[in-house]
């Protein structure tokens, strides 16, 4: 088994740290400027005899000095004052204003928002260099002025910002269930809206704050300056000894530039953790050894050829929380033409089971062992072409929500054709009689005109049809579907499941349907895998497992099926709690903590596979009596 | 099938009455969607009222026009004695604190950013004028009530939760200023606790094994509270254990109405029982679903003429097509809305026969 990581990222980075000490260094030498051992800035060094003119940098003088001995290490430090204020103040005005307006115009949409938004346009279109030469030329070059203008221009990416977001936050239903709760619309704002929105600006402050100061430093070199000493000025000021004394302008424009890169880095840094809460950086995907060599060519046991042959799968996975286990030691088999049904409640590790098949993970860090072969091709060992070919051509799979799936501005034949002429080798006009054909074979009225709809064009049964047909583009050996009609509505479920089964009728297609409700697995599939907290409990003949359960997670689950005979009002059977964390699951059977009959051995000894004939076992130290009440029908 | 008709309203007495509701959308291109046509229903004190369809036939926007957070085209909706859709503000806020609503994905029903003590506390804060005791303490015993550990789950985010907790944690925020009710209906002048809870796809999003968990709760907290619901589902299965009365709907219009155990029993709607033929392992004796329903559901932008169930119905004849059918009943409690019932029309018809 692989070594567990206990190396956690920090979460923001290196960049982060080393940006944002930056910027601290910038704020503290700015505020102490006049406390600290620094030359006067004005100071002119012919006069002190402190500094040389046109010195180099050096120990005297850290930046060097200009052509009157004027230290510039002391003109950089003050110069760092009229940038921080400038961009400081702009960001606190254009921010808040900015939000204001983007969440009366979001949440309130209608007039207000037209209003607002015909405003930010305005603004956006409005020529900066005009505005502040005709406020310039009346008001003078103060501070405030600067200010001012920075302002009005600055508004408006707050406010776009902030609308978007807003809109986008108003549909959610905890808005909605305020709303239904009685708050007033200054509530949901406030309480609601805002403390959703606030990182986002908060991230675009940062570079906001960095654009003022590049913004400065631009308008200096063209001569419209601040009435201060400026890094923009000192630029501006070091220009003409460009080729003699490069430092004078070089330096202030490293320091401008390093600047406005560390406060694009901490904006970034604020964004992503507004976004990423959980998700690790550590890039990493490791394999284990292979297990034992007689559990490995297997690939012909039994009369039928194996299409998925699944030894040792254990599966985890590196995030922000620690290593969760979210595939432990698993063992199956799929035969050619066999349909085989994995269940379990959501968290047990079948979506991870069929990930770890595909080799798609929600993490960058995965660690796997064991072995999966598909139609005898090792999918943890094979190199990239061979995977991807086996991926493209050996397997079809059928996704939960089929509209989230189909790529919505391309049009149903494009996504059909495409796994054809990529992996199947066909011709487009190949390709295009083939999704003709499919689209008849999976019941879509019409099909030539559906060919050329869009997916928001089909109505969600129709989706997952245009769905499995894709999946079955390239007559795969197997077919993986992850709750396929857990999205849809109940009419459509019987249809698709009918669906699946005729189609497979008569092939040798094989099937994985990946559930967590028991009740439709029946008729539908021909062996059942109950999957619980990342390992195999009960595996079995569908049904026998149905009629005659072993495992106690079985038997709850099947009694758990909401019972039609049952008169209204009576009391359901649950499963009381919920599955174990997959960090730090328990010893033993990791079903004790919910079991009703679990004893001390339950909970410190994991239970061994248990052989009850006909390919029917389980793990479970107190199996079920033979039962018959949990077993009915239709 | 058209379900216009008030035959299934009663007279006696009812917290909740919605008469003749009308909701359209403007699309684009200035068509109309005609989400709801026509629909009317009623809640007596203490009862559940299932309502169910699948995607389209309106069942989500009846609970959002209940409570105003849409405002209905036409159509009433009486609470506590007073007309909602001609309150507006903060007196339509108000009016409406009697009736509380829960969402179909508690993860999302809760602020990824506020903690668990002051989610539920929120009902309180809004209204505080209201508060005669302890917030707090409330609080506590709302979590309490639903099965949470206030103590240890009050400084908590939504994201720490599973999604059966965070329904659980969604319902004691809806009944956080609810006394348990030991004094039987009739309180008459407490309009401002809750009564009604409107429940829209409350277990959809969840395992079954926890769906289970929450309708058990669910029926507690109705007799603990004195409760009235609306539970608003997809899914016939789920609904029957706790409903009394359940309403079925296609397309914006309303199919059956009857008393939970017969709807399952006699289900005499073509569209109810296929939607039960679809149930898997239903142990009912019905034909395969495939002989009850086919095709596509028509689009709401232009729904049929007539029964709007026509042109999916296996019995459909001429007359579905020119004749809108009105809801009449077929036995006692039991109405539908069909030229052709499967149970056939018994000789006590109360209803007006088309």
């Amino acid at each position: 088994m692989p070594e567990p990581s206990t190396k956690l990222p920090t979460g923001l980075g290196v960049i982060f740290w080393v940006s944002a000490s930056w910027i601290v260094l910038l704020v503290l030498l700015a505020l102490f400027a006049d406390v600290l051992p620094i030359r006067d800035p004005e100071a002119l060094g012919i006069i002190t005899r402190e500094v040389e003119p046109f010195e180099r940098p050096g120990w005297n003088a850290w930046f060097g000095s200009d052509g009157q001995g004027k230290d510039l290490f002391a003109n950089v430090v003050h110069g760092a004052r009229p940038a921080l204020v400038l961009g400081l103040t702009v960001t606190l005005l254009a921010a808040s204003i900015g939000t204001v307006l983007g969440v009366l115009a979001g949440y309130f949409r209608g007039r207000v928002d037209t209003i607002v938004m015909a405003g930010t346009d305005v603004a956006l279109a409005f020529p900066a260099i005009v505005l502040l030469l005709a406020v310039r030329a009346s008001l003078g070059n103060s501070m405030w002025v600067f200010i001012f203008i920075f302002t009005v221009l600055g508004i408006a990416p707050y406010t776009r910002i902030v609308r978007g977001a807003t809109l986008g936050l108003a549909e959610r239903e905890f808005v909605k269930a305020a709303r239904a709760m009685g708050a007033s619309g200054f509530r949901i704002i406030t309480r609601e809206i805002l403390p959703n929105v606030v990182l986002s600006v908060l991230s675009f402050a940062f570079i906001g704050f960095a654009l003022v100061i590049a913004a400065e430093g631009s308008l200096a070199f063209i001569g419209l300056s601040l009435d201060r000493t400026t890094w923009g000025q000192l630029i501006d000021d070091g220009r003409p000894e460009l080729v003699d004394h490069a430092y004078l302008t070089l330096i202030p424009a490293s320091v401008m530039f390093i600047t406005i890169l560390a406060f694009n880095f901490v904006g970034d840094g604020v964004g992503g953790a507004a976004a990423i809460r959980e998700v690790s950086t550590v890039r990493r995907h490791r394999v284990g050894p292979l297990p034992d060599a007689h559990n490995v060519s297997g690939a012909s046991s039994g009369d039928q050829r194996l299409v998925l042959d699944v030894r040792e799968l254990t599966t985890d996975l590196v995030t922000g929380r620690g290593v969760v286990h979210a595939v432990d030691n698993v063992s199956f088999q799929v035969r050619a033409g066999e349909a085989l049904a994995l269940v379990g409640e959501s968290g047990c590790g079948k979506t991870m089971m069929i990930r770890s098949i595909l080799g798609t993970f929600p993490v960058a860090g995965v660690d796997r062992s064991g072995r999966i072969d598909v139609d005898g091709t090792d999918m943890l060992r094979a190199d990239d072409n061979t995977r991807l070919r086996t991926l493209g051509i050996d397997i079809g799979t059928i996704p939960q929500n089929p509209l989230t799936a189909l790529n919505p501005v391309r049009r149903i034949d494009a996504q059909i054709m495409e796994p054809m002429t990529l992996h199947g080798g066909l011709t487009a006009a190949e390709a295009r009689a083939r999704a003709l054909d499919l689209l008849e074979q999976v019941g879509i009225p019409d099909p030539t005109s559906r060919l050329r709809s869009y997916p928001h064009q089909l109505s969600g049964g129709m989706r997952q049809r245009v769905m499995i047909a894709l999946a079955l583009a390239n007559n795969p050996r197997l077919v993986l579907a992850d709750e396929p009609t857990t999205a849809l509505d109940v009419t459509v479920q019987d249809q698709i499941m009918r669906l699946l089964t005729d189609l497979r009728a008569g092939s040798d297609m094989a099937m994985v349907l990946v559930t967590h409700d028991l009740a439709v697995v029946e008729g539908f599939t021909d062996r059942i895998a109950v999957m619980y907290a990342g390992q195999i409990v009960e595996t079995g003949p569908t049904a026998r497992v149905l009629a005659d359960p072993q495992h106690q997670y079985t038997r709850a689950l099947i009694r758990s099926i909401p019972d039609l005979r049952l008169d209204p009002h009576s009391r359901l059977a649950t499963i009381p709690g919920a599955p174990p964390s997959l960090l730090d699951p328990p010893p033993g059977c990791r079903f004790a903590a919910r079991c009703p009959v679990a004893d001390s051995r339950c909970r410190s000894e994991l239970p061994s596979v248990t052989e009850v004939g006909d390919d029917h076992s389980y793990t479970c130290w107190h199996p079920a009596e033979t039962t018959v009440e949990v077993a009915r029908g239709r | 099938m058209a379900g216009s008709g008030t035959a299934h309203l009663r007279d006696g007495e009812t917290v909740l009455s919605v008469q003749n509701l009308v909701m359209e959308f403007r699309s684009r291109r200035n068509r109309t969607v005609q989400a709801v046509s026509d629909v009317s229903f009623d809640l007596t004190p203490g009862e559940t009222l299932g309502l169910v369809g699948e995607s389209g036939c309106g069942k989500t926007t009846i609970g959002q026009a209940t409570m105003q957070l849409e405002t209905p085209t036409a159509g009433t909706v009486m609470f506590n004695g007073r007309d909602l859709t001609r309150l507006s503000g903060a007196p339509l806020r108000r009016a409406r604190r009697g009736m509380q609503m829960i969402f179909q994905d508690p993860v999302s029903s809760l602020n990824p950013r506020r903690r668990v003590h002051d989610l539920v506390r929120e009902n309180l804060d809004i209204w505080p004028s209201d508060l005669h005791t302890d917030g707090d303490l409330l609080v506590s015993e709302a979590l309490e009530a639903v099965g949470i550990d206030a103590a240890a789950s009050a400084d908590r985010h939504a994201h720490e939760f599973s999604g059966g907790q965070c329904q659980r944690i969604c319902i004691a925020r809806a009944l956080v200023n609810a006394r348990p009710a030991k004094v039987a209906w009739g309180r008459g002048a407490l309009s401002d606790e809750p009564s009604v809870l409107i429940l829209d796809e409350p277990v959809s999003a969840l395992d079954v094994s926890v769906q289970a968990q929450i309708l058990n709760l669910l029926e507690d907290l109705k007799d603990g509270y004195g409760l009235s619901m609306v539970f608003i589902s997809h899914d016939l299965a789920v609904v029957k254990n706790i409903s009394d009365r359940i309403m079925v709907m296609y397309l914006g219009k309303v199919c059956e109405v009857a008393p939970s155990s017969e709807l399952y029993d006699m289900p005499a709607h073509p569209y109810t029982r296929a939607l039960l033929a679809s149930i898997p392992r239903h142990g009912l004796d019905l034909p395969p679903a495939a002989e009850l329903i086919h095709g596509e559901p028509p689009s709401p932008l232009d729904p049929p003429s007539g029964c709007r169930f026509r042109t999916r119905c296996p019995n459909a004849t001429e007359r579905c097509t020119n004749e809108e059918p009105e809801l009449r009943a077929v036995r006692g409690d039991h109405f539908v809305a069909c030229h052709h019932p499967h149970t056939p029309v018994p000789v006590n018809v109360t209803g007006i026969p088309t």
